[in-house]
This record gives C-alpha cells, sequence and structure tokens, in this order.
C-alpha cells in the first residue's frame, strides 16, 4: 500500500486541526491520534519548564524512516508525526501522532508503535526545569539518561554476548520437504535491536506485530556441547542460526519474564524449538539433543530499542 | 593527523562543557574517539549511547576519515 507518510521536527505550537485535514482519505474508515503533552510532574518533581534538544539533521530522517517501516508492517493508509524541539510550556503538545487506516485495528496499532518507538530512536534530548530551579536531563521513561540502563524493576542478566547472527532470508522455517534456503548468515559485532521489530538487517525485523521470535538467544555452552557431540569441533555457532549466542545465563529461566541485557529490555516468550533440519546441518541426534533442558534456545520480544555489543568489542 | 568536527548532545555535552569543537587526532574509530574525549571526564564507557559520522548512525568501530562531522548522543528521551 502506498501509503503517505510525513514526519516533521517543528520548534513551534503544534496545528491539530491541519494535521488531522491532511490525513483525510476517501477509503478511511478510522483515524487514531496522540496528542503527548507537557505535565507538571515526572517522578515526583514539580515540572516548571521543559526543553528538547534535537539533533535536526538526523532526527528528521529517523523520523521519516521509522513512519515508512511502521506504514509498511501496517494496513495503513497515512501516518503523521510532529516532535517539538526546544523549549515547551507545560500542558503543551510535545509530540503528536496520527494515523488514517481502513479499520481501526491497524490505527491502533501503528499510532502505539510509532509513538514507543519516537521515544527510543528519534535523536531528541529532553531537559526538565524543577520547581527549586534545578534541572536534568532525563532519560526516557525509566531508562538511565547516561547509559539507558535500567535504573529499577526488570532484572538485569549477567551475561557474556559471544555472538550475534543475522541472516537476510529464512534457511529452514516455510521450506519443509524442499531443499534448504541458502541465505548465509552474517556474524557481525553489533546489532541495533528495534522495539516490537527485531534486528535491523535480519530476516525477522518488522515480521508481524506483536511477534514471538523478534531475536532469538542461544547458550554457548549448548553450542560447545552439540560440537563435542557430533565430533565437529569446528560447527559454526551460525549453523544454529540464532541470533544472539550468550553465556553465563539459564535461558529457560527468563520465558514468559523481562529482563534487561546491554540496557535493552526483552521479554522471554517461549522456547527455540529445534526443528529436523538440525539433524541435516549439523549432524544426526543433533535435534534430539537440543529438545529438552531449553537447549534451542529462547524467543524474545523486544521492548526498549538500543544496540547490542559482542563482548570485547567496546 | 585528521581533522574531527565534533558534536555532543544531551548529558554527553554538559559533561564535556560545550556543543561542538573541532579537533586533530590521528586515524581511529568512532569508538576510540569517545574514549579519548570522555576518558578525562569519568565518562569513559560508550554503553547506551551512539555515534553518528556525517548526519548517519554508524556502528562505533566506524573508521573516521579527514574532516568528518561526528556526532557523540547518549541515549535519545523523546515523547
Amino acid at each position: 500500500m502506498n501509503a503517505l507518510v510525513r514526519f516533521e521536527l517543528r520548534d513551534s505550537a503544534l496545528e491539530v486541526p491541519a494535521l488531522l485535514a491532511e490525513l483525510a482519505h476517501p477509503a478511511a474508515g478510522a483515524v487514531v491520534s496522540f496528542d503527548g503533552r507537557i505535565r507538571n510532574h515526572n517522578e515526583g518533581h514539580h515540572v516548571v519548564a521543559l526543553e528538547y534538544q534535537a539533533y535536526a539533521a538526523l532526527a528528521v530522517p529517523t523520523g521519516r524512516q521509522i513512519l515508512e517501516e511502521e506504514a509498511a508492517r501496517h494496513e495503513v493508509l497515512g501516518i503523521v508525526a510532529v516532535h517539538r524541539c526546544g523549549p515547551v510550556g507545560i500542558g503543551e503538545s510535545a509530540v503528536w501522532v496520527g494515523v488514517a487506516a481502513e479499520h481501526r485495528q491497524a490505527a491502533f496499532r501503528a499510532a502505539e508503535a510509532v509513538m514507543e518507538r519516537l521515544k527510543y530512536e528519534l535523536p531528541v534530548w529532553k531537559k526538565e526545569t524543577y520547581g527549586n530551579g534545578s534541572s536534568e536531563w532525563v532519560g526516557p521513561d525509566r531508562l538511565h539518561p547516561a547509559t539507558g540502563a535500567v535504573r529499577e524493576g526488570d532484572p538485569e542478566w549477567k551475561a557474556r554476548l559471544e555472538q550475534i547472527w543475522i541472516s537476510a532470508g529464512n534457511d529452514f522455517r516455510g521450506h519443509h520437504g524442499r531443499q534448504r534456503g541458502d541465505h548465509g548468515i552474517l556474524a557481525v559485532a553489533e546489532a541495533e535491536c528495534v522495539a516490537g521489530m527485531g534486528i535491523r538487517g535480519d530476516r525477522y525485523f518488522g515480521y508481524k506485530p506483536d511477534f514471538k521470535g523478534q531475536v532469538t538467544f542461544m547458550d554457548a555452552e549448548v553450542i560447545e556441547a552439540v560440537r563435542k557431540h557430533s565430533a565437529r569441533p569446528e560447527l559454526s555457532g551460525g549453523e544454529f542460526r540464532r541470533n544472539l549466542i550468550v553465556r553465563g545465563v539459564r535461558l529457560g529461566d527468563w520465558i514468559g519474564r523481562r529482563f534487561v541485557f546491554q540496557g535493552i529490555t526483552f521479554e522471554g516468550t517461549e522456547e527455540c524449538k529445534p526443528c529436523d533440519w538440525m539433524d541435516q546441518a549439523v549432524a544426526p541426534g543433533t535435534e534430539e539433543f537440543l529438545k529438552s533442558a531449553c537447549r534451542g534456545g529462547i524467543r524474545a520480544r523486544i521492548l526498549t530499542g538500543g544496540v547490542l555489543r559482542v563482548a570485547g568489542s567496546c | 593527523m585528521n581533522t574531527y568536527h565534533l558534536h555532543y548532545f544531551g548529558l554527553l555535552a554538559d559533561r564535556r562543557g560545550s556543543r561542538e569543537e573541532t579537533l586533530q587526532h590521528p586515524p581511529c574509530t568512532a569508538l576510540e574517539l569517545f574514549h579519548h574525549v570522555f576518558s578525562a571526564s569519568g565518562e569513559a564507557s560508550s554503553a547506551g549511547n551512539r555515534a553518528a559520522v556525517n548526519d548517519a548512525f554508524v556502528p562505533w568501530d566506524h573508521v573516521l576519515a579527514d574532516g568528518d562531522r561526528i556526532a557523540f548522543m547518549p541515549p535519545m528521551s523523546g515523547g
């Protein structure tokens, strides 16, 4: 669908009626808009003023890319979003997102997805000034403004990220009874995790809304055990086609739980069950070996975005 | 020596005490330059931060070229 997409960074008040008029479309059965305003309190502090610093030359293309990506994965007719920069008064609109779609569900979903991503991906930074005259840069939601790490709440993994694997296409999924695919798999030192979407550049990026397998984790010790078990010491960690090879965490413990790893919040969704391709790709018996004790790893959703790095590369 | 034009945002601008500056530095990666600039202020970890070169995001191992405009950014806080 060729959707209308417009993103704007603006240093003056938003004009909501004009924004809504942009979304007028004869096929639209739903228009959902979100109006994010500056409130007079935050985390127990009385806020008297707020200012956004923006990296405009990067924020405009980044905002536009977010809208294009969300327009592509939701059935929408148009998305318009505006973010303020500079000082914004209490009660004023700081960010506005509007979505037109044929049906309400797509409009609600796309609006929420765009809003979540603008918070974590748009290169703008907010500074609050409080009633006592002090001011402070504030992080996104509960995240620390300097590191992006959670300040409270979700437990943090004390794990080591050993490898990151991404692939442009599926080699196994959807290939039952046929030849395996041959998209290759790429080891990278860094990967951008986008909330609700997946790893940029990976086959499951933006696969579908609320997808349970936005990212997959596997234990480095399991890979070592398979190498031994199958007498294939040269076996690459990429053969398993999981994204993140980690050490020092019991993956099976994290299904249905939120956790923080390298400042990014994930939610474990389910066991990443091995398939019978493993017997062909690795060695007979591999599928059976991976079936128990969650050795196949886990699948997870990305709740807040950020960049993962392999240990030793930073 | 290369010439690098640096831009800092949010908390990092406060830490550095300026929004922008131009530095001479031997050829290096974005991460090496980050460490060079911030090691003195106790902000030597790039965890959670991002780098951009000439207005596009880059990975930390990106090798910088003479005359590049480099931005160092703390975690975004839009919305």
